[in-house]
């Protein structure tokens, strides 16, 4: 028998190895990329003598595995170096930008559940009914739609001809909440909208398996009304299976935003994360990169932590 | 309620299921008209697709949504059933009429425990709720009855912490946590060992008697019935072909069909014609196997924690060989190893100890024929599959693609012929077969690849008493003429009294008696063997 505690140490320490590995992936992918940093920081022009006096005051001279282990651990402080393009820590930069991503993400999220949830549970409930036909042609082509064509589309509807939410003005949540808020609402709905689509998909589609269960027939056996049946046996087991396609949709969403930033100008960890390649910023870009895949790895832990307390099969083995 | 001779009266009922394309198709149930008496316990027998589980859910109201029921009445207790409004037929299930079901593992939500299921029988009949603790009194008193000795902490239990027969003892006392005047049971004993069935059985009956309850008892097997039910309806083809009290159905069947049903249950080998093939120890046997140690796998924490944890271990130095020719019976209950020790024989779980196989081929096929083929696919597919992962492919012959493809199919022709499947069923799918036939296209899978030896995993546990002797008859005939050796897992000792002739009991693990069949059987040397003897003789009177 596995105890509880037991359950959450292993998997932390599985997400503790998978998060070296990953930094240590991110480190390598950088050492190997040809060009060296400090001859395309310093230009063309400079001399032999001073690139080299440069490399020594970054460190780029010591061994790769004494920069790897400095790299960590400062990653662990939050303080991966000084952006060469800003002349600004990376940790500040990021912490600048994260708002917007984060605000993004999180929002497109909660349209996520509170539109493909119900509409899934009503379209379940008769499969095959013209309502649910027309749900899933609809869901068919949201999900066909790439985020960038979406936001496009939205700018045009919503910005040009309705004029109802301005496009392209940003404001900080220190400022203004509701204001942040509501210019986040557009390119939120953008990266949602495919996400809704699959999600839907995917709990109707369980939740129908769910329902033809032989512990439903028990239920109903036991004298259940329909309604409760639903809430309390269908819907809990079919969450079960859809705490990690949730989690994939997050982390999906996560990337969906960064490029829909670009689309509505907004200054997100996207834009960071293009402006800090195209000017071979590897501090910034290997601090950016990292950062996003450990709140993806993070996802992924959460999403097991939560289907384990969700799934006494998993809890008590 | 006012006492009924007859507290069901079932008034020539017919039902079908219409569709769009055919509105009036064959009935599923034809006229079938019949009365359950106050307190008697009445058998429905008939094979799968006889029209006995659609009897009792109409009973009970829970019929499909695209069943239709075009005449006919059922009265229960002198209400008219049908003539009621859904909701008060709803609250009639659970209060008035208790049901059991075939398939005890899935029947339970996994994800809540079974005191909080059986709460909900309670919660949903408003008028027998009473407060929490009165609530948690009656269930705890409810698990009592129904055997659990340790009935509290059973409450705080999720199913999967429960063996299969503690499941179907907490689902019978769900059905009857409100006494429930009928209780019906659509096979409660057909996924379980014979230990547990018979005393799954003893509870019902004690039940009956002392909750005061109507049974009406479905089953396939005829001969379970014995003992049990006080009266037997034999259903065929949607009608209710013969009726009669259980000892005169069993002893003197005057039905053809019933009689037929009678010799499938108990395998009679003379008039079956199951002639296994004679074997010659002295030859080096197809299969050997020894000190075999396997167990299920610990997450990568358990292992760093405790590095010599050896009791997760299921099978300990199980040692055995098949000999070519040979029938080779493995029995034990549930949870003995069985399933272990093939899933280690045929290479699918990691084990220590060697195997060693005089062949180039095994063939197995396991329990459940339905999830065991694709069902994307036709039968010829998974036919030319298999042969294609024989390796005895035909391409590397000579001669055009348009012959070799011609002589695959007559491949695949004559081995579906061999196995009773005409050419017909090559296009057809696997949701389009019955059990039965599903099973034999699992065996002609393995015989197309031409092993020496398959090992059969409970093949008949999910099929009537029709199919299962069709089966076997099938499989000695493969035994006797393509002299292919079977180690054939089962926990009916029946079955393997009939055609092994040589026999190993698995206990915990072990193995606890082997030897000659009859020797084995006619005296029993472990507790283990005893026991299911006891349990067989009790449940078919053999």
């Amino acid at each position: 028998m596995q105890s509880k505690a037991g359950y959450l140490i292993g998997k932390t320490v599985e997400l503790i190895l998978t998060l070296l590995v990953v930094s240590l992936l991110v480190f390598a992918a950088f050492s190997i990329i040809p060009g060296d940093t400090a001859r395309v920081m310093l230009g063309p022009d400079a001399s032999e003598s001073q690139v080299e006096l440069l490399r020594a005051e970054m460190g780029l001279d010591k061994p790769l595995a004494t920069r790897y282990l400095t790299w960590l651990a400062s990653l662990i402080t939050f303080d991966p170096g000084k952006s060469y393009a800003y002349n600004v820590s990376v940790g500040e930069l990021i912490a600048q930008r994260l708002p917007v991503t984060i605000g993004m993400s999180v929002i497109a999220m909660i349209m996520v559940i509170i539109i493909s949830y119900p509409l899934a549970v009503l379209s379940a409930r008769k499969p095959g009914r013209l309502g649910d036909q027309v749900c899933s042609v609809i869901g068919h082509v949201l999900f066909a739609i790439p985020p960038y064509v979406a936001s496009l589309l939205l700018i045009l509807l919503a910005g040009s001809i309705f004029s109802l939410l301005t496009v392209g003005n940003y404001v900080r949540p220190s400022d203004d909440f509701a204001g942040y808020i509501a210019c986040l609402l557009l390119p939120s709905f953008a990266v949602a909208l495919p996400k809704i689509a699959m999600s839907f998909k995917f709990l109707r589609s369980s939740i129908i398996e769910q329902k033809t269960a032989d512990y439903v027939r028990t239920s109903k056996s036991h004298g259940l009304s329909d309604l409760k049946i639903l809430i309390r046996h269908v819907l809990p087991n079919s969450n079960v299976s859809s705490i990690t396609i949730i989690s994939i949709i997050l982390s999906d969403i996560l990337g969906g935003s960064l490029i829909v930033e670009q689309v509505f100008n907004l200054p997100g960890l996207g834009r960071l994360l293009l402006s800090a390649i195209s000017r071979r910023d590897f501090p910034l870009l290997s601090g950016i990169v990292f950062y996003l895949a450990f709140v993806t790895v993070l996802l992924y832990f959460i999403s097991d932590i939560a289907s384990s307390l969700a799934d006494p099969r998993i809890r008590l083995k | 309620m006012p006492r009924h001779i007859h507290i069901v009266k079932v008034h020539h009922l017919t039902l079908s299921f219409p569709t769009r394309k055919d509105p009036n198709p064959k009935p599923v149930l034809d006229d079938v008209d019949f009365g359950i008496r106050d307190g008697e316990i009445l058998g429905l027998i008939g094979n799968s697709g006889s029209g006995k589980t659609m009897t009792s859910l109409a009973i009970a109201g829970l019929l499909p949504e695209s069943a239709r029921i075009t005449s006919g009445s059922i009265k229960f207790a002198g209400n008219d059933l049908l003539e009621m409004a859904p909701k008060e037929r709803r609250a009639m299930l659970g209060r008035d009429i208790g049901m059991i079901f075939q398939e005890p593992s899935t029947a339970l939500d996994p994800l809540m425990t079974c005191g909080k299921q059986l709460d909900e029988v309670l919660t949903a009949h408003k008028d027998k709720a009473g407060t929490p603790e009165e609530r948690h009194k009656a269930i705890v008193e409810m698990l009592g009855t129904v055997g659990f000795t340790n009935a509290e902490e059973i409450c705080g239990r999720y199913p999967h912490q429960l063996s299969g027969g503690q499941r179907q003892r907490v689902l019978i006392a769900g059905a009857a946590l409100l006494k429930p005047r009928l209780l019906i049971c659509d096979e409660p004993t057909s996924s379980l060992d014979t230990v547990t069935t018979v005393s799954i059985l003893a509870l019902l009956k004690d039940l009956c008697h002392k909750l005061h309850m109507t049974i009406l008892f479905i089953s396939h097997d005829l001969s379970a019935v014995r003992g049990f039910c006080d009266r037997v309806m034999v259903m065929k083809d949607g009608k209710i072909i013969d009726r009669d009290t259980a000892s005169d159905i069993l002893t003197n069947p005057r039905n053809s069909y019933t009689a037929e049903l009678l010799t499938n249950s108990r395998l009679d080998t003379r008039i079956l014609g199951l002639e296994p093939a004679t074997v010659d120890y002295s030859r080096s046997p197809v299969l050997t196997a020894k000190d075999i140690t396997a167990g299920y796998g610990r997450s990568l924490f358990e292992r760093v924690k405790n590095k010599k944890q050896t009791d997760t271990n299921v099978l300990h130095n199980v040692s055995l060989e098949v000999f070519p020719n040979e029938i080779l019976g493995l029995i034990g209950g549930s949870g003995s190893g069985k399933t272990t020790l093939i899933r280690s024989l045929l290479g699918l779980l990691p084990h220590s100890g060697t195997v060693n196989i005089k062949s180039s081929s095994i063939g197995a096929i396991f329990q459940d024929p339905v999830s065991c083929l694709n069902p994307a696919h036709t039968i010829r597919w998974h036919m030319s599959e298999a042969l294609k992962a024989s390796g005895r492919q035909l391409s590397s012959e000579p001669g055009s693609r348009a012959e070799r493809r011609s002589r695959e199919l007559a491949r695949i022709t004559a081995v579906l012929e061999e196995c009773g499947l005409g050419a017909g069923y090559l296009s057809r799918r696997p949701n389009e077969l019955s059990g039965g036939q599903r099973q034999r296209v699992a065996i002609a899978m393995c015989l197309i690849q031409e092993p020496a030896l398959i090992i059969a995993d409970e093949p008949f546990s999910s099929l009537d008493a029709s199919s299962s002797a069709e089966l076997l008859k099938l499989m000695t005939d493969i035994n006797r003429e393509r002299h292919t050796a079977f180690l054939l897992i089962t926990h009916n000792i029946h079955i393997v009294r009939q055609i092994a002739p040589r026999l190993i009991v698995l206990h915990n693990g072990e193995i606890c008696e082997e030897g000659p069949t009859r020797e084995v059987l006619g005296n029993p040397k472990s507790e283990s063997t005893a026991r299911l003897l006891e349990a067989e003789r009790s449940l078919h009177g053999l």
